[in-house]
């Protein structure tokens, strides 16, 4: 970095053709490494100073922003696992090929890590020197007056009824009392000058801003190491303790294992969802609540609390959210010997969130019937097909499909809950059959009945732990303070020259201003104000002036 | 709270007259452009004069005029003295070994037009176009601010709920800024670009993306609307405002290129109405210096909404994902300044670059593609 800003050294500034982050770029030379050090070091040092250079630092960046358009125009393991799948079936040659790339994790992909990694790399290589270099220049003085002050970005003179000397004694005094640091000549220096300099807390500012992008980072590899997230459904009336076996999904931090859960259980004892029920834009859901008594270890009181959409419950260091929900009809299936073999609420997952027509099955396997079922809210028919007109449940009715046979649940293939597998089975007669709430179908050839009881809603809840959390929000805000400061600030530099005047017992004062960084703007207001107050403070008496021109 | 129809009406009334008056101001801009005075060639002319130290000169000059107050014709030939010196010298290197986002040393010499006189003596010194557009612009901002509030008051909320919502803020914002930067520099000649587009974004809302005033889904239910979206807004705006004046730049400088290379005739008189090149490269930093940090805090906002929300602070949702790319391109573009080779014409691709991936965020992500912020409400 230079310190003496002369206006040669600007030109020769102005002719160079690299400015890196903190070292000058040089081609690779074996002989220049010192003794000792073989080629390598030389190679190894070049290489260094490639990356920590301001164009790989730029090409870096760039990498990034082009490297994150995938992941929003693919769908993304991490944020939509069933879109992927979609994208498998629609794509079969294509998507093995975009997996391969990681094209479906992106943020979670190799390359990804390798653009950030050396990007951060490449950044901690042009701070760490920088801080130091700032550390040294704020123990150093300003560099001594440039000869001729006129040839500086801004400059002006003015008479001083002081002699040479006193004139810039005052107005040294001046800019030390605006908190400018000074630079007088030493005893063997020639000449009346001060130099000052201000704002070293634009390049303090610079460099927490890049420090605190590291800690950005740090705090996400935190939460991803130490955190954890949970989902889990509930249908009214029911509860869990949050351990592993009782929940749905478990996506711990590489370090986190099943005893880390916070020991809370939770029930679900209501959940209402309200709808605009007129208007253009009727359907559309005005409040979520879930009514929910929890407590936060065993043993300790229970509470209740109502979780909606932007008021997540705290348990202690996790948060309990509210992401999803639908309706669980009742059914009650009974075998052909009048045993009830089934008697549960049965989430079904929406296939249209606007009407909240959804999909479902029923599994009674000891009475070897099972059911695919289509629930609607509020039931109307629009040319003999069951359609639902509203999401609230005004008036419940469910369609169903009956099958009898062997279900195939103990052939010790994993099924999910949502699918029915219907090989092997029989379809009941009468199928599909329509029922409200309260009805029973009595299924042909003496196989058994179901009732159709009432309707239950259920909620899907998101469980988190996240200890990066807090420390990701501090890094920003030291990153947007240190934005702020670097952008704000400006490094500048006023020298004042004074030499005895031609004629009378006064001098000429030249002040001349250099600002380095001016991101904002408005130096040169801040000059003419500077060389304003020095005037001011120096104006030749009315009488001193007659005398001049006597 | 039920939506207040009357008050929702009054507002459209409202933003209609706005664009009427705004495309009145839009013609006033245009007739400056046409039949007003060449000032700056005039300005010029009187510097060249002067001789070659003319911006040294004025430099002094304004300096000692704005520490006595003076105004007249000592001072007013400074602005001309400073466009003098644009066009002699190059946009000014870094005279440090360069920084993390700096690169602006020397700032006398590209010296913007700086307040010498008073904003409204100036406005009514540009001529009679220009004080007839500036008075329609400041009356349109009045009604599209009224607009913007009594839609606030009758949906009972932050008016930027949708994309319509969004787009009448941010164009208010855009104007009001510009509008500030146009006084502030005397730039009048940029009055008919932005506010033609701010004039083309308004119509293109009314007409095909207009949305009734109504209630939000619970999802939007929070005071961090007014927040993360209010700084979304206003940076965005900003970015708008710098997206114009970077087009000029390259505008500006492709002539001046060419008529260094002589394939085209120096004089032209559109062209010496803008501001030079080098003052465009200066202001359009400065605007994207202002916007930057407020982008910055409003992905903090929305971090810390989703966090509530959904229970994740940053998810890669798409529209989260493009907020980041537009972040870094605009990083990219306040480092490219301070790196040799990548000044000037390169920074100002990679700036609108910056531009365009936050309108397809804007316009195409939060529109087409599903997400957790597909709220825009249009279709």
């Amino acid at each position: 970095m230079t310190d003496v800003h002369t206006p040669r050294e600007q030109a020769a500034a102005q002719g160079e053709e690299t400015v890196s982050f903190g070292t000058t770029e040089t081609e690779p030379d074996a002989t220049d490494s010192g003794a000792g050090t073989g080629p390598s070091a030389g190679w190894l040092r070049w290489g260094w100073r490639q990356l920590t250079s301001m164009r790989t630092a730029l090409v870096l960046l760039f990498l990034l922003a082009l490297g994150s358009v995938p992941g929003s125009v693919l769908p993304q393991q991490g944020a939509d696992p069933a879109a992927v799948q979609q994208y498998y079936a629609s794509h079969p040659a294509l998507a093995p090929w975009l997996n391969h790339l990681g094209l479906f994790n992106v943020f979670a992909a190799p390359w990804f890590a390798a653009v950030y990694l050396l990007l951060f790399t490449s950044l901690v290589g042009c701070v760490v020197p920088r801080t130091f270099k700032l550390a040294g220049s704020a123990r150093t003085p300003p560099p001594r007056a440039p000869r001729n002050l006129g040839r500086l970005p801004h400059s002006a003179s003015f008479p001083s009824s002081l002699a040479p000397g006193a004139a810039v004694d005052a107005a040294a005094a001046l800019l030390g009392g605006q908190r400018f640091r000074l630079r007088r000549p030493a005893s063997g220096d020639s000449g009346h000058w001060v130099s000052a300099e201000k704002g070293y807390l634009r390049e303090a500012g610079n460099l927490l801003f890049h420090l605190a992008l590291l800690g950005v980072l740090v705090s996400i590899a935190l939460g991803g190491l130490f955190g954890y997230k949970a989902d889990k459904l509930l249908v009214e009336g029911q509860g869990f303790s949050d351990t592993v076996p009782a929940l749905d999904e478990f996506h711990p931090g590489r370090l986190v294992s099943g005893s880390d859960l916070a020991p809370f259980s939770l029930t679900l004892d209501r959940f209402a969802a309200s709808y605009l029920t007129s208007g253009e834009s009727r359907g559309q859901p005005s409040d979520f609540n879930a009514t929910v008594t929890y407590s936060s270890s065993p043993g300790a009181p229970s509470r209740t609390y109502n979780i909606r959409i932007n008021d997540p419950l705290s348990v202690d260091s996790t948060k309990v959210y509210l992401i999803g929900h639908g309706y669980a009809p009742v059914f009650k299936v009974t075998d052909s010997h009048g045993n009830v073999a089934y008697n549960e609420a049965t989430p079904f997952i929406p296939a249209n969130t606007g009407t909240f027509l959804s999909d479902g099955v029923v599994k009674a396997t000891d009475a070897s019937l099972g059911f695919m079922g289509v629930f609607v809210p509020t039931a109307v028919s629009v040319g003999g097909t069951l359609e639902s007109a509203f999401p609230a449940d005004d008036f419940p009715a469910v369609s169903l499909i009956g099958y009898s046979g062997n279900l195939g649940m103990n052939s010790g293939v994993p099924q999910s809950v949502y699918q029915l597998n219907t090989a092997g089975m029989t379809k009941v007669a009468g199928s599909p059959h329509l029922m409200l709430p309260g009805q029973t179908w009595t299924l042909p050839g003496g196989r058994g009945a179901i009732t159709f009881v009432g309707v239950k809603q259920w909620v899907s809840l998101a469980i988190t732990y996240d200890p990066g959390q807090v420390p990701a929000l501090v890094c920003g805000m030291l990153a947007l303070g240190g934005l702020l400061l670097s952008f704000l600030v400006r490094r500048r530099r006023v020298f004042v020259r004074a030499v005895p005047a031609a004629s009378g017992g006064g001098s000429v004062v030249t002040v001349g201003g250099l600002a380095r960084t001016d991101a904002s703007g408005g130096f040169e207001e801040e000059f003419a104000e500077l060389a304003a107050e020095l005037a001011a403070q120096q104006k030749p008496e009315p009488n001193n002036q007659s005398e001049a021109g006597a | 709270m039920s939506v207040n129809l009357g008050l929702a009406q009054v507002s459209g009334d409202f933003l209609v007259a706005a664009i009427v008056i705004y495309s009145l101001a839009v013609i006033g801009f245009a007739g400056d452009f046409a039949f007003g005075r060449p000032r700056r060639a005039k300005a010029a002319g009187a510097a060249v004069a002067s001789g070659e130290h003319a911006a040294q000169l004025a430099t002094v000059g304004a300096a000692q005029g704005a520490a006595q107050g003076a105004s007249g014709g000592g001072v007013s030939e400074a602005p001309g003295a400073s466009d003098l010196a644009d066009g002699a010298q190059a946009v000014p290197a870094d005279a440090g070994s360069g920084g993390t986002g700096s690169g602006d040393a020397g700032s006398g010499d590209a010296a913007l037009p700086a307040r010498q006189v008073p904003a409204l003596r100036a406005i009514w010194e540009a001529g009679p176009w220009v004080r007839v557009a500036v008075a329609f612009s400041a009356l349109g901002i009045l009604l599209h601010v009224v607009a913007v509030v009594t839609r606030g008051f009758a949906v009972h909320r932050a008016p930027w709920g949708n994309m319509y919502e969004f787009v009448t803020a941010l164009t208010c914002v855009a104007a009001i800024f510009f509008c500030y930067v146009m006084v502030r520099y005397r730039a009048w000649a940029l009055g008919v670009f932005v506010m033609g587009a701010v004039v083309i974004a308004l119509g293109l809302a009314e007409t095909v993306i207009y949305t009734a005033a109504g209630p939000l889904v619970p999802a939007l239910q929070s005071y961090w609307l007014s927040i993360h979206v209010t700084a979304m807004t206003l940076a965005t705006g900003i970015f708008f405002v710098a997206a114009v004046l970077g087009v000029m730049y390259l505008v500006v400088e492709r002539y001046r290129a060419r008529v260094a290379a002589g394939k085209a005739q120096p004089g032209n008189g559109l062209l010496a109405r803008i501001p030079s090149a080098a003052q465009l490269d200066k202001l359009t930093y400065r605007t994207v210096v202002f916007g930057f940090p407020i982008w910055t805090f409003g992905v903090i906002a929305g971090a810390i909404w989703a966090d509530q929300a959904w229970g994740r602070y940053w998810g890669w949702d798409p529209v989260e994902t493009w907020a980041f790319i537009t972040w870094v391109l605009y990083a990219c573009y306040l480092h490219a300044r301070a790196t040799a080779g990548w000044r000037g014409r390169r920074a100002h691709y990679i700036q609108l670059l910056g531009f365009a991936s936050l309108t397809f965020n804007m316009l195409v992500v939060q529109v087409f593609i599903t997400g957790m912020h597909s709220y825009a409400g249009v279709g």
